[in-house]
């Protein structure tokens, strides 16, 4: 499992596209700084098809007041829980 | 990556030739065989035909690829041009001791191999 | 640094995604697959999005005169980077054929782009 972490918005960059054209079957991704408005229940179709695989940062959603309007199907973690996710990776890929 | 900095000179019939600190043509411009004899006699060695001819490939690598080469390019480009026999890292080594890709690219008047730790 | 050669697939593969002269990021890409392939590293590269474009044929310097790529890319194969992908979706994006690029890199969908990703023990993004 290698985790994806993306930190552009899908409303104004297609390195979301990139990210998910790299993702294995088990891969994870991880939203962080703008990748984090990927989060919003208008912007999530962008990641369909990575379902429950789908991860934004809480401190970079709350520094940007969406902390409660997330869609329901995106896992929220901190900082402890990104660590954690880092961990569980055999890599880590960054999109920027 | 050149340096622009003149740390020595390196004296010559024709002049003062500008060497950076690891001994490297500051204007590369300046390489003539005459140089490349100097900075070699510095190095104890004297240049024979087995030493001009990879430093002519050398020049060649740099004429067409715009970087000097580390020492696995070196050895491909070495065997390409003067066949597999000198082509081998070992052939390198004696002719150019120590570093071959760096002290051969000095003698040549290129910059230091950038990928070449 | 040396390894055996019974693997079969490449161990570094660097993904390239910026084209030549708007940043300094495809440069600092093929430098650091030249240094792992200076040291015997088997190498592979993907040119992704606007990376595609670093391999238009008749490319020159800069404005300024910064250097141009081409002289780079022509001389992987010095460095036996001979594993060369380009992302089938940006060349349809951009309007490209992949026959019309230098260096003939094999164009991949998505779904061999994952799978490269998969089977690199380690994978950069520039």
């Amino acid at each position: 499992m290698k985790l994806h972490i993306v930190n552009r918005s899908p409303a104004s960059s297609r390195v979301y596209g990139q990210a998910l054209s790299a993702m294995g079957p088990d891969d994870r991704l991880l939203l962080i700084e703008d990748g984090v408005q990927g989060a919003l229940p208008q912007l999530v179709r962008y990641y369909e098809d990575i379902p429950g695989r789908l991860y934004a940062l809480r401190e970079d959603l709350e520094a940007r007041g969406l902390l409660g309007h997330c869609d329901a199907s995106v896992q929220v973690v901190d900082v402890d829980g990104f660590v954690q996710l880092t961990e569980e990776a055999e890599q880590t890929l960054s999109w920027y | 990556m050149a340096s622009t900095e003149i740390y020595r000179y390196l004296s010559v019939p024709e002049g003062n030739i500008g060497l950076d600190p690891e001994g490297y043509l500051v204007d590369l411009g300046q390489w003539s065989s005459t140089v490349a004899e100097a900075l070699a006699e510095e190095e104890g060695m004297t240049l024979e035909a087995e030493h001009w001819e990879v430093l002519e490939v050398l020049r060649e690598f740099y004429a067409r690829y715009q970087m000097a080469p580390a020492m696995r390019p070196l050895v491909k480009a070495v065997g390409r041009e003067l066949g597999p026999d000198k082509g081998r890292s070992i052939h390198l080594m004696r002719l150019f001791p120590g570093s071959p890709a760096k002290l051969a690219a000095r003698l040549a008047g290129l910059p230091k191999p950038t990928n070449c730790l | 640094m040396s390894h055996d050669n019974d693997m079969p697939d490449g161990e570094l593969l660097v993904i390239l995604r910026h084209g030549p002269h708007g940043s300094s990021w495809l440069r600092e890409g093929l430098d650091v697959a030249l240094v792992a392939a200076a040291f015997g590293r088997r190498v592979s590269l993907l040119f992704m999005g606007d990376g595609v474009l670093a391999l238009l044929a008749g490319q020159g310097t800069g404005a300024l005169g910064q250097k141009g790529t081409a002289p780079t890319l022509e001389m992987l194969e010095m460095y036996d980077i001979e594993t060369l992908w380009v992302e089938a979706e940006a060349l349809a994006r951009f309007g490209l054929d992949e026959h019309e690029l230098m260096l003939a890199p094999q164009a991949l969908t998505a779904e061999a782009i994952a799978h490269a990703v998969e089977t690199h023990p380690r994978v950069l993004t520039f």
